[in-house]
């Protein structure tokens, strides 16, 4: 399937965008810099984050009145729910087409905020009216948003379709095999694991090809979300919370989970082996990935052997990374085996800002706690922000 | 992808040699930078550490091993902020460069500490009982000399919040949820109050040139205690007008300081403060229960409000 979008103009935008990330290092020259604008030129309209959002927010509200003013014209034909359900999927195909032909053909709109509004939106109706149709059956649902959400993200490109995909296709795998009962209950972790290592092979390997470039964020996508999934599937608090809660698997004083200690050592050996190899390949998504599940996999254990005092397990915790960090600092202070401490590209997310705001909130747990004492109880304010949209 | 393109740019002789060669170890992946994921550890390890040590010393009020353990605090604050002082560089208005890699968490970790023992103080002797507020003061006036001596934003941020919940005013995401916000009734007055004035101060310490880049933090807390506190006054009293006028006022001031600092952040606020006051108004007079008006009104605002970011897209270019 190919993009909607023009591919020499996203080729072009690319160009410019990592240009651009050269410029602001240093690496390149200003002049350098404006002669390939000049010969990269991109037709689209391509705003920076936080206009994304401000449209975003504005096109969703835009169309939740679209939406309900045909409702309003739906409900008012009246001719029960099969004919609801092919309103809607009219109304979510015919809001693709529309995407396409005024946002991105006529006004070349580049993940806008509007487009993604769109998109949602259209996905959204079109899952719905599949659904309908097929009378809320969860099998059918489940395709339905796996197809759709996997166009979406194929054909417009998007990051959050992606995402969503692949967690209605774990979704499919989990449903199908839990209905099934009995013994094929106890091996959806391995069926996940299964799955999903192949899959991150497959997408390592193809991601290089040229013909793929303009999904490369996809596939990165897909190959951190494969990781966790297969760490996930493995890891044994996700195994045993999950037969409790969905499987009601009963346990016993004593017993344990089945295969517990498959999940055991799954849960010790799969960061080491990300961790491992991530540093070896000095391949970035295997390292953070490792990190985050590095991170859970402590937690696993502090959750069943928790000696009850968490603020000691913070302090240590936060020592034990507090020099490990300092050691990593001064050991890469010279680049070693290809890695360094040094900022070589900024990354589009990092800002100075962002982060002033986060210290702020992850503090503010302390300050309240000193003046809750102060302030005594007051009448609640029932969250007018929220309410007050319509 | 990045490899294609630099390889393309060198082809076509946009890049020289000798840049191409610096830069194909990067995008080649031969050279791999740590940056960001050293921060985030050392930054995960500042916060777990504080909070550990914060609530240590909340449940161990009393007992014998506190005195110990607020002199161990002692020992690492001093620790801290002499590191901080030792590689300080000297005062300046522009932005400073952290001087080596920790620099900014050692600064931050004696800054957290810092309120664990003064908290610790507060709650052990009764001395400072009738003065709580006045203590989180001397904690903001603290937190504001660290942030401008040592040009740390994260410090300001914390006074800011520090100096705001002097006045009751809590600034946490966080409390949206639970529905405080603001929890005694004339607290929104004094929170509008507090923003504009605030505001008027960074933006007059802006003029004078000192430490400009801190603006924008300023003007991000000042605007949200702003617009949240109207709301609340607008959804609280009879008299909404003036939280309205207030509100359409404050939208005025945010998008030229969006102009001004090349950041819509704020005209994000405008638009959704101004979109609730609005619609309150419209709610309360002419759409009393006309459903069909609700929708085309969303449509038509913001709609147009989607034309008018769009058409004018050159007035907000920006220039990183």
């Amino acid at each position: 399937m190919n993009t909607a979008y023009n591919e020499t103009g996203l080729y072009n935008l690319s160009v410019l965008k990592e240009s651009k990330r050269w410029l602001k290092q240093h690496f390149i020259e200003a002049n350098q810099f404006h002669k390939i604008k000049e010969t990269y030129p991109s037709p689209f309209y391509h705003p920076n984050f936080l206009i994304r959002v401000l449209l975003f927010v504005a096109a969703l509200l835009a169309l939740s009145g679209v939406t309900g003013i045909l409702s309003l014209l739906a409900l008012g034909i009246d001719e029960g729910e099969v004919f609801l359900s092919f309103m809607c999927l009219l109304y979510g195909v015919g809001s693709f087409f529309f995407l396409e032909k005024v946002f991105i053909e006529n006004n070349h709109h580049y993940k806008s905020g509007v487009n993604e509004a769109l998109i949602y939106h259209s996905c959204g109706f079109t899952i719905g009216g599949i659904m309908g149709i097929f009378d809320f059956n969860v099998h059918f649902g489940l395709f339905a948003c796996f197809i759709v959400l996997s166009f979406a993200a194929i054909r417009y490109l998007d990051l959050v379709c992606t995402i969503c995909a692949i967690l209605s296709f774990v979704g499919i795998i989990f449903y199908e095999f839990n209905n099934a009962g009995g013994i094929f209950q106890q091996i959806i972790p391995f069926v996940l694991i299964i799955c999903f290592t192949p899959i991150y092979f497959f997408v390592k390997k193809i991601k290089p090809i040229s013909d793929l470039k303009f999904w490369s964020n996809n596939l990165l996508i897909v190959e951190a979300l494969s990781l966790l999934f297969i760490y996930a599937a493995g890891n044994y608090l996700v195994v045993r919370e999950l037969s409790i809660e969905m499987m009601d698997l009963y346990l016993e004083e004593g017993t344990d989970i089945p295969f517990a200690f498959i999940f055991y050592t799954l849960t010790i050996l799969i960061p080491i082996a990300y961790l491992y190899f991530g540093v070896k390949n000095k391949d970035m998504v295997l390292i953070r990935v490792s990190l985050i599940v590095i991170a859970f996999s402590v937690f696993t254990f502090k959750y069943y052997y928790s000696f009850g005092h968490p603020e000691i397990t913070f302090t240590v915790a936060g020592l034990i990374l507090l020099a490990i960090s300092i050691l990593l600092l001064s050991y890469l202070k010279t680049p070693r085996q290809g890695f360094t401490r040094e900022n070589l590209l900024t990354e589009k997310w990092a800002n100075m800002n962002a982060e002033a705001f986060i210290i702020s909130q992850t503090m503010g747990g302390n300050q309240v706690t000193v003046k809750e004492e102060f302030k005594g109880g007051g009448g609640g304010f029932g969250g007018g922000g929220a309410t007050g949209g319509y | 992808m990045t490899n294609e393109i630099l390889n393309d740019l060198f082809k076509k002789g946009f890049v020289t040699e000798d840049q191409f060669k610096k830069l194909n170890l990067i995008t080649s992946g031969q050279l791999v930078s740590v940056f960001y994921e050293l921060r985030s550890l050392l930054y995960l390890g500042v916060m777990l550490f504080t909070t550990g040590m914060g609530i240590l010393i909340y449940e161990n009020i009393g007992d014998l091993g506190h005195i110990i353990s607020i002199i161990v605090l002692c020992i690492l604050i001093v620790i801290c902020f002499w590191y901080a002082f030792k590689h300080a560089v000297p005062f300046t208005n522009e932005q400073v460069k952290s001087q080596t890699p920790y620099y900014d968490y050692v600064l931050l970790m004696g800054s957290l500490l810092f309120i664990s023992v003064q908290g610790y103080l507060q709650f052990q002797y009764d001395i400072l009982d009738n003065a709580l507020e006045y203590s989180t003061l001397l904690t903001a006036a603290f937190f504001f000399f660290i942030a401008y001596r040592f040009d740390h934003l994260g410090i300001l941020s914390l006074a800011i919040t520090a100096l705001a919940s002097f006045w009751s005013i809590s600034l946490s995401p966080q409390k949206w949820y639970s529905g405080d916000f603001f929890s005694d009734s004339d607290l929104h007055i004094i929170a509008i109050i507090f923003s504009v004035v605030v505001a008027a101060l960074a933006l007059v310490l802006d003029w004078k040139g000192v430490k400009k880049h801190f603006t924008f933090t300023y003007l991000n807390f000042c605007t949200l205690i702003f617009f949240v506190a109207n709301i609340v006054g607008l959804f609280d009293e009879g008299m909404y007008g003036i939280y309205l006028l207030l509100i359409y006022g404050g939208c005025v001031f945010t998008y030229y300081m969006a102009r001004w600092k090349k950041s819509f952040l704020f005209l994000l606020y405008a638009l959704i403060a101004a979109y609730i006051g609005t619609t309150f108004l419209l709610a309360d007079t002419i759409l009393e229960d006309a459903l069909e008006i609700w929708f085309f009104y969303s449509i038509a605002s913001c709609g147009g409000f989607i034309y008018f970011i769009i058409k004018y897209k050159n007035y907000f270019t920006r220039e990183s």
